[in-house]
Parts: C-alpha cells; sequence; structure tokens
C-alpha cells in the first residue's frame, strides 16, 4: 500500500511537471512569433518607403551594414534583381515561394519555412513596390524546437528533485496514514479511535471476534472433558495419526507403557514401546485393519486394542486401547495348575480303588487278602473324601462368606478342641503339644475359624519330626499405633521347616515343600490355603517364620 | 521435497528404533535359550540374526540415500552419519545373540551354569542394551552417558566369571569343555556391553557432536 501510494505521487508530480512546461513554452514561443511578425512588418515598410523614395541604390547601403535584415529584390517574372546575402545572378526563380506570390496577388506576403535545420526557422514579409517588383525582407530565429535540449534537461532536474521530494514526504505521509492502522487493538476492535472509513470493517472484526472466542471456550471445554475423561481411565488411550505420531495420550497409557518421556506428544509411537507386539499392532490398525496383541512390560501383561480410525475410506489414525490384565492372567495361570493339581490328587486314589477292585472283581485275590484290599480301598476312599471336603470347603471360601453369620467366637475353646482332635496322631507321631493362653474372643465364622486353627495345628504335627514338640500360644495384644487389639495365635514346631524362597508358596493349593515326603505324609495339599483363606476373610494376616532348616512358626493375627 | 526428507529422516529412526527392539529380544531369547533350557527360544535368537542383518542393509541404503540426494548437514548429518555407526554395532549383537544361542544348545543340561554368575551377567548386558536403545529413542544424553559409565560392571563381571570358570575347572576336570563354552559366551556377553558403550557414544555424538577423544 505505501509503495502504491509513493508511485501514485510520484507518476502524479511527474506528469504534471511535463505538462505544464509544454504549455507554457509554447505559449511563451506563440508571442514571440508574433512580436518577431510585427518587427518584420514595419520594418519591411520602412525598407519599402526607402527604395520608393531613393531607388533601389538604397538597397546596396543595407548591405554594407552588418546587422541589417536579409533583403531581397524580386522581378514580375520572378527573376532574383538583388539579394544582400546571396548572388543574385545563380538564384533561382522564386515565382513559385507562397509569400512572393501572395505578395503579387494582395500586395503583402508572408510566410515561415524551417531551414536546413528544424532547430531554426525563417520569417519571410514580401511587399509589391509600386513598380511591380517584390520586395522581400527575411529574418531566422531560432525556432519553436531550439530550446527543446535545455528545455528537457531542466525540465529532467525538476522531476528528479520531485522524484525525492515525493519519495521522502511520501514516505512519511504514507507512514503516518498507516501507523494507527498497525496500531490497531485487534482483540478490542470497537475501541479504536482511527479513520472513520474503518469502523465498519472493525465492527465485522468485533463479531468474527466474539464467534471465535465463544467457539474456543466451547473447544477448551471439550478438551477439558475429554482430558479428564482419559486421565481418569484405569485403561490406557493412545490417539495415533496415519503416520504413527503421537496425538493425545492419557497418564494411564504413560504408566502402564512405563514410558518416562514427558510429552511423547508428536513423536513417534514406538518412541513409548518398541516391542514386537505393539509395533504389530499399531501397523495392522493403521493398515485399517483392528488388532489385539499381548505385551509385556516388565512385571505386567498387557491387552493392546489397535483399531483404525477412518475418514471416509482413508485410515487417518488409530486408538490403541491398554488394558492391564495382569491379574486376571495371573489368576488364570493359577485355576490352570489348581485344576491339573485337583485332577493329579483326585485320579492316584481312583486308580488304586479300580486297580483293587478289578483284581477282586476277576477273582484274582485270595480270599484271606480281600480285607486287607477292602482296609486299602477304605484308607484310599477316606483320602479322597478328604480332599473332596477340603475343595469344597475352598470353594465355600471363595464365595465369600458375606452370607455367613458372624458370632463371637472365643479362639482359646476352638484351640484345646483342634489339639484334642488331633491327640491321636501326635501321640502316634510321638509329639509333645505345648499349650498356653486364655479366652480371647474374635468376631468371626466359627467353622471357618475352627477349620484354620485345626489346619495350622495339624500342619505343625504332621510335618514334625518323631520326638519333635509343638508350642501354641494365644494372646492379646496391643497393636503398635494403638490401633485397637489384636489376637494373635502361633504355632511354632521343631520340624522340617520350609525354605525361605517357598514360604510365599505354601498357601498356594496343593502345593507341598517337599514332594517326597508327600506319601509319608497325609494331606491333601489343602490346608493352608484353606488357612490363608479363612485369616484373610477375618481381615487378619498370617507370618510364617522359618529359616529353611529346621523348625518353623506360623502367626495368625485377628483384630479383637 | 523438504517435507519428504523431514520423513525419509523420521522413517531412518522408527526403522532404528525397530531394529534395536530386535536386538534388545534377540539378547534376551538367547539368555533365556541358554538359562532356562528352552530352545524354541534359541531359535528365535538365530532366527532373529537374519532379521537385523536385513534391517541393516535396508538403513544403510536409507542412509546413504539421504546422504547423497538431500546432502544434509549439522545435526542432520550427524543424526545420520551416526545411525551408519549404530547399525553395525546392532548388527554385531545380533550375530553375538545368536552365536550364544548356538553355543546354548551344546550346554543343555549341563550343571556349571547354576554355579557360575552368567545369569548376572547376561542381565546386565541386557540391561546396557536396553538402555542405550532407550537414549536413542528419547535423545536422552544423560541415560547415553550412563551406559558408558557401566561398561566396567560388565567387565568386571567378566573377570569374576573367568575367575570362577578357572576354579571350576580346577575342581572337576571333566566340565572343561562346558567352562570353555561358558566362557565363550561370557566374552560374548562383554562385546555385547562394548557394543551398547559404542551405540551410547554414536547418541551423545548425534546430540552434542561430540566424539569420544579416545575412540
Amino acid at each position: 500500500m505505501r509503495r502504491r501510494i509513493l508511485v501514485f505521487t510520484c507518476l502524479l508530480a511527474a506528469v504534471s511537471i511535463v505538462l505544464t512546461a509544454v504549455l507554457i513554452h509554447m505559449a511563451v514561443y506563440r508571442g514571440f512569433a508574433e512580436r518577431v511578425m510585427l518587427e518584420m512588418a514595419a520594418e519591411s515598410d520602412l525598407i519599402v518607403s526607402a527604395v520608393n523614395l531613393s531607388g533601389v541604390a538604397y538597397l546596396q547601403s543595407i548591405s554594407e551594414s552588418g546587422s541589417a535584415p536579409r533583403v531581397t529584390l524580386i522581378d514580375r517574372d520572378g527573376r532574383v534583381i538583388f539579394d544582400n546575402g546571396w548572388d543574385a545572378s545563380i538564384m533561382e526563380n522564386h515565382m513559385n515561394r507562397p509569400e512572393i506570390k501572395q505578395a503579387v496577388e494582395e500586395g503583402i506576403g508572408e510566410d515561415i519555412r524551417f531551414s536546413a535545420t528544424i532547430s531554426r526557422q525563417t520569417f519571410y514579409r514580401a511587399a509589391r513596390l509600386p513598380d511591380g517588383k517584390v520586395l522581400r525582407v527575411a529574418m531566422t530565429t531560432d525556432s519553436v524546437f531550439a530550446p527543446l535540449p535545455r528545455l528537457t534537461l531542466i525540465t529532467l532536474a525538476i522531476v528528479t528533485a520531485v522524484f525525492a521530494a515525493a519519495a521522502v514526504i511520501g514516505t512519511r505521509v504514507t507512514r503516518r496514514i498507516v501507523a494507527p492502522i498497525n496500531m490497531l487493538n485487534l482483540d478490542r476492535p470497537e475501541e479504536n479511535a482511527v479513520y472513520a472509513e474503518l469502523a465498519p470493517l472493525l465492527s465485522r472484526m468485533k463479531r468474527q471476534n466474539d464467534i471465535i472466542a465463544e467457539q474456543m471456550d466451547e473447544i477448551r471445554q471439550r478438551q477439558i472433558e475429554f482430558s479428564t475423561m482419559t486421565d481418569n481411565m484405569r485403561e490406557g488411550m493412545l490417539l495415533l495419526d496415519d503416520e504413527a505420531h503421537v496425538l493425545s495420550c492419557n497418564r494411564s497409557a504413560l504408566e502402564l507403557l512405563h514410558a518416562n518421556s514427558a510429552s511423547p506428544v508428536g513423536k513417534g509411537a514406538l518412541t513409548l514401546n518398541r516391542s514386537e507386539p505393539f509395533y504389530l499392532a499399531v501397523e495392522r490398525a493403521l493398515g485399517g485393519y483392528p488388532a489385539e496383541e499381548m505385551l509385556a512390560v516388565s512385571d505386567k501383561h498387557l491387552r493392546v486394542m489397535a483399531n483404525p480410525v477412518r475418514n471416509g475410506d482413508a485410515v487417518c489414525g488409530a486408538v490403541v486401547l491398554l488394558v492391564d490384565v495382569t491379574e486376571r492372567e495371573d489368576r488364570e495361570k493359577l485355576r490352570r495348575e489348581f485344576t491339573a493339581n485337583v485332577s493329579h490328587e483326585l485320579s492316584t486314589p481312583l486308580t488304586a480303588i479300580s486297580g483293587y477292585a478289578e483284581i477282586i472283581a476277576n477273582g484274582v485275590a485270595k480270599g484271606e487278602d480281600i480285607p486287607r484290599f477292602a482296609e486299602s480301598i477304605y484308607d484310599v476312599t477316606q483320602r479322597l473324601i478328604a480332599i473332596v471336603g477340603d475343595v469344597m470347603a475352598l470353594s465355600r471360601l471363595d464365595e465369600g462368606v458375606g452370607s455367613l453369620p458372624q458370632e463371637p467366637v472365643d479362639l482359646d475353646e476352638l484351640v484345646n478342641l483342634s489339639i484334642q482332635r488331633t491327640r491321636d496322631i501326635a501321640e502316634r507321631m510321638r509329639v509333645s503339644v505345648h499349650y498356653e493362653g486364655g479366652s480371647s474372643e474374635v468376631r468371626g465364622v466359627r467353622r471357618i475359624l475352627d477349620e484354620a486353627v485345626m489346619n495350622v495345628i495339624d500342619n505343625a504335627i504332621k510335618y514334625n519330626v518323631e520326638g519333635g514338640s509343638v508350642r501354641v500360644t494365644l494372646e492379646r495384644l496391643e497393636r503398635d499405633a494403638g490401633e485397637g487389639v489384636e489376637v494373635v495365635f502361633t504355632v511354632s514346631d521343631t520340624g522340617i521347616g520350609i525354605p525361605p524362597d517357598e514360604q510365599e508358596r505354601i498357601f498356594e493349593r496343593f502345593y507341598r515343600v517337599d514332594r517326597s515326603r508327600c506319601d509319608a505324609v497325609p494331606g491333601t495339599g489343602l490346608g493352608l490355603s484353606i488357612v490363608k483363606h479363612a485369616v484373610k476373610l477375618h481381615n487378619g494376616r498370617i507370618e510364617v517364620k522359618s529359616d529353611g532348616r529346621r523348625g518353623s512358626s506360623v502367626t495368625l493375627r485377628f483384630p479383637a | 521435497m523438504r517435507d519428504g526428507y523431514r520423513r525419509r529422516l523420521e522413517t531412518l529412526h522408527t526403522e532404528l528404533i525397530r531394529m534395536g527392539a530386535l536386538c534388545e529380544e534377540a539378547i534376551a531369547s538367547a539368555a533365556k535359550g541358554l538359562l532356562d533350557e528352552l530352545p524354541e527360544y534359541r531359535e528365535r535368537a538365530v532366527k532373529l540374526e537374519s532379521e537385523i542383518d536385513a534391517y541393516e542393509r535396508e538403513i544403510e541404503a536409507l542412509c546413504v540415500k539421504l546422504l547423497f540426494r538431500e546432502q544434509p548437514v549439522a545435526g542432520d548429518l550427524r543424526q545420520i552419519t551416526s545411525a551408519h555407526k549404530i547399525i553395525t554395532d546392532m548388527e554385531r549383537i545380533g550375530d553375538q545373540a545368536a552365536d550364544i544361542a548356538e553355543i546354548s544348545a551344546f550346554m543343555a543340561g549341563s550343571s556349571v551354569k547354576s554355579d557360575i554368575h552368567i545369569a548376572d551377567m547376561a542381565k546386565a548386558a541386557i540391561k546396557m542394551l536396553s538402555e542405550s536403545v532407550d537414549s536413542f529413542v528419547t535423545g536422552d544424553l544423560e541415560k547415553a552417558r550412563g551406559v558408558i559409565e557401566s561398561d566396567d560392571i560388565v567387565d568386571d563381571l567378566f573377570s569374576k566369571i573367568k575367575g570362577e570358570l578357572i576354579g571350576s575347572i580346577a575342581n572337576n576336570p571333566l566340565l572343561g569343555e562346558d567352562c570353555l563354552d561358558l566362557l565363550m559366551i561370557a566374552k560374548y556377553l562383554e562385546r555385547i556391553g562394548d557394543h551398547a558403550v559404542n551405540i551410547a557414544e554414536w547418541v551423545v555424538y548425534s546430540i552434542t557432536g561430540e566424539r569420544k577423544g579416545s575412540a
């Protein structure tokens, strides 16, 4: 805009200067030519009257004075009789010259003719003498074009000067005009006090500003809603563009992928996780197909679900969901192991029963052996019943005891009962059992607590060495931070102990520390599992202490 | 045209991440094949080697194409030249992981490895590689320098294992062959650590333009 104003100003100035110069020149020249003609008329009249008085001889005298005009005398037939500048004898016939012709016809003739160059011109005035001859006076002056070179030079100089001035002034002026426009506060267009011509533009701008602000607010609100929603999701969510750059990513996704980069937005998805399954899922989704993969990140299992995002037919990105399935995966693994174990534990006794029964049925067994076989079958069946009973107890615990009635239970009573019930085994193993403790009441389900106490004591006796001892204590203790009282039930034995790295596993179903002893010690492998569940249901805790060589102690803590 | 250049540069980065991930998987598989005696992991490690080689050739071609067509300068030039060097180290890592897998096939059932700290060493080498690839992925200068410094850990473990193996042969000369195999594996792991350090050094170079004087 500034440039256009400048060019326009300069052009205008230049054109007006040139036009003015030309017009002035023309006017001045016109006056000059008229004056010359008048002078010539006067002079020619003078010469004519002089010639009339003193004859042609007068003309001779003119030629001698240097500043005199050129005078030519022409005869009636056009022949030149006399010329004070030229040799009359060699001059051509002048009858055809326009001024002569006019003079012959009208008495006076005038003409202006350019000389050899256009920069000079000659004024002619011819007058008819009384004797019919014609006297012509000629005067040569600069033509209208003569001053042109100088005039052009001067005009150019002026134009250059004007250009310079116009450039300076034009720049200043345009700057001053544009300055307030540049200073416009576009955030608040209506508050500007500039040119009235801009008012409609500004008011339109204000309307648009309002609309934009409104839309921005809406977008921001949506953004907040979106990020609140995604950030509070437990599942990780990633939005990718068609080149697998991260567009958006919630907090869970970063946590699940262990990505420490502060802001993955704009980077490649592979910077978050570069493992094969993740790459495959993303690749497939961007190829237009939904994909699902399992991903292991440190000790966690993640399910990756990637879905293409389409815009029309073209895939323009992908949504990747990450779900932590560690717990489910672990539980499934446990369940598989449990099923395998149950089948094994059940099939062994059943094989034995079937074997004995087959022998008896075939009649191979001798009569006196049959009672022994029957006893074996009975023993094995008892074991089966025990296993099935334990499995059922466990599955009841799995279902939860929310429905079971809770009542105050005195653990002292349960401990005494259990010691009584295990007396037979203890005597057989020659294990002595010592009990210290008094009445300690907890709130809970009597049958389940009984099973837990019984199992712990039973284990301590069964997995003891011959001649060993079991120490049972029951006490009420203040909790550390004054958080009330708890009942602590501890059973210590002098048995085979539990290796430290197996202490976690003894609570698993069917897990037994020493497989080689399994047959020696009757048991289902479910006892401690039942204990664990029972304690958990009563909000208690279990502690196992053993150095793995000799002796171990199991402590159950229940809130009183 | 510049837009295409940016995209190719990014492709280079992505491909390099993929190659790094494959190297990590190769060495993890080799270690699992050795320690847990799982033949399918050994096979996986051997198979990954050829995949890693293919990546090397592809990335090499990409680097050369970028260098000649775009004539990059400054940071971009450093990124491309360091990528060109990194793939050489990664390719070596792939080879060594495959070698470990092959040797460990002969060692199936040997009791030597449980007495030797080879598991610690494998873990340390895997950690180094994984951190050097991490530093490359995120352009993390601190992490790269951490890897360069942790080279001593693997070196120390190597001398420790060497000592243990000498003791083991002295006690039971019949285990000599297994011990030598294990020494080879330890050496390979140590070399993998060195390559991880190299990668980290190239990462430092591509970020700062500094080359370690001694290298």
